[in-house]
């Protein structure tokens, strides 16, 4: 809000102003502080932190195996339940076992990560930074070629390059598809959904509420016209509860779709 | 004329993402509603068809999402 002001934005003429450059909004390009080698910002504080709460709750929830677990032991328990036998062993089947402590770790990152967008004095969410979520769909591409070329063998490749149900005149042609969709789109499609959601909301939220403030705040020089603050911030708020339900989503499809190509590994036929 | 050239190709890119949303709108319609009238047929299977909507649907979306980002980069 104060850069739109830095630069210059006519409130009395311009219903809708844009700020100079957008990118001031969504960059927090100054370290903080550094340690060493390793420089801090506001993001990379963020994720450290999203990581710790995601260790504290799944600690505190599952401290203790009480007979009658309290409210708060009771929603974690149900939560890794849902990791594990809603995705891991409904999608990829009794050898989901194995890869549960894998799911059950992103989605709580993702899902912290994620809900930060909501969280009032954090507000954002660090899946939108493409770093985070390239990052695990890497973890997750790497998991699922090892997982097929140490299950299959060399089939894992030629199946997918050459496969035998097809036509043998298409043949070259759907190979040549699936090998491209497989090996490439992938990982970026899976970073891509994350990321983009989530800064296509934070950009919504941003833009919304932060103009409604804005308008508000400048009722002095724009008079009635500022009531139009009051709208935008309204429809900010339902946009409020929509991305908290985004959030959560995105959290299980990452891990729904990541735990999908892990099947796609383990039993390669269908 | 500097500038008129960066307004068009941002005018340009968003052209592009509309467009690029009109199939992926289909898409998630069609997804949405093929579940709808399937747990309206079998709501005992609610769970799983909704499990695999959302797989869907987030399958589709991934086009309209390629679209928004690069908009942002173009």
């Amino acid at each position: 809000m104060l850069a739109a002001q830095e630069h210059h934005c006519d409130v009395v003429n311009e219903v809708i102003c844009a700020p100079a450059d957008v990118k001031d909004w969504f960059e927090f390009l100054d370290p903080l502080f550094t340690i060493g080698p390793l420089k801090f910002t506001r993001v990379s504080l963020l994720m450290l932190m999203a990581a710790a709460v995601a260790v504290a709750l799944m600690y505190f929830g599952l401290r203790r195996n009480r007979p009658v677990p309290t409210k708060f032991e009771a929603a974690i328990q149900s939560l890794v339940e849902f990791v594990r036998d809603g995705i891991a062993r409904d999608v990829i089947g009794p050898e989901g076992a194995k890869y549960v402590p894998y799911l059950l770790s992103i989605f709580m990152l993702i899902l912290v990560g994620n809900l930060f967008e909501v969280t009032p004095l954090i507000n954002f969410p660090i899946t939108a930074r493409m770093a985070l979520p390239f990052f695990l769909s890497l973890i997750t591409y790497f998991i699922f070629v090892v997982v097929g070329f140490s299950k299959n063998g060399i089939h894992y490749l030629t199946d997918v390059a050459w496969p035998r149900a097809v036509p043998i005149g298409l043949r070259w042609l759907v190979g040549l598809i699936e090998v491209v969709s497989t090996f490439l789109l992938r990982p970026i499609t899976l970073a891509i959904r994350l990321f983009a959601n989530l800064v296509a909301g934070h950009l919504m939220l941003t833009l919304l509420l932060g103009s409604g403030v804005a308008f508000v705040l400048a009722v002095g020089e724009i008079g009635p016209k500022a009531g139009l603050g009051v709208v935008w911030f309204a429809v900010g708020m339902v946009f409020f509860a929509f991305e908290i339900f985004v959030a959560i989503l995105q959290a299980y499809i990452f891990t729904l779709l990541s735990a999908v190509y892990i099947q796609a590994s383990v039993h390669p036929q269908h | 004329m500097e500038g008129n050239i960066e307004e068009i190709k941002g005018a340009i890119a968003l052209i592009g993402y509309g467009l690029g949303a009109v199939g992926p709108g289909i898409g998630i319609g069609i997804v949405v509603g093929n579940a709808i009238t399937a747990m309206a047929r079998q709501p005992e299977m609610t769970g799983t068809i909704r499990a695999t909507m959302f797989l869907g649907a987030a399958l589709t979306e991934a086009l309209a999402l390629i679209g928004f980002v690069l908009f942002f980069i173009a």
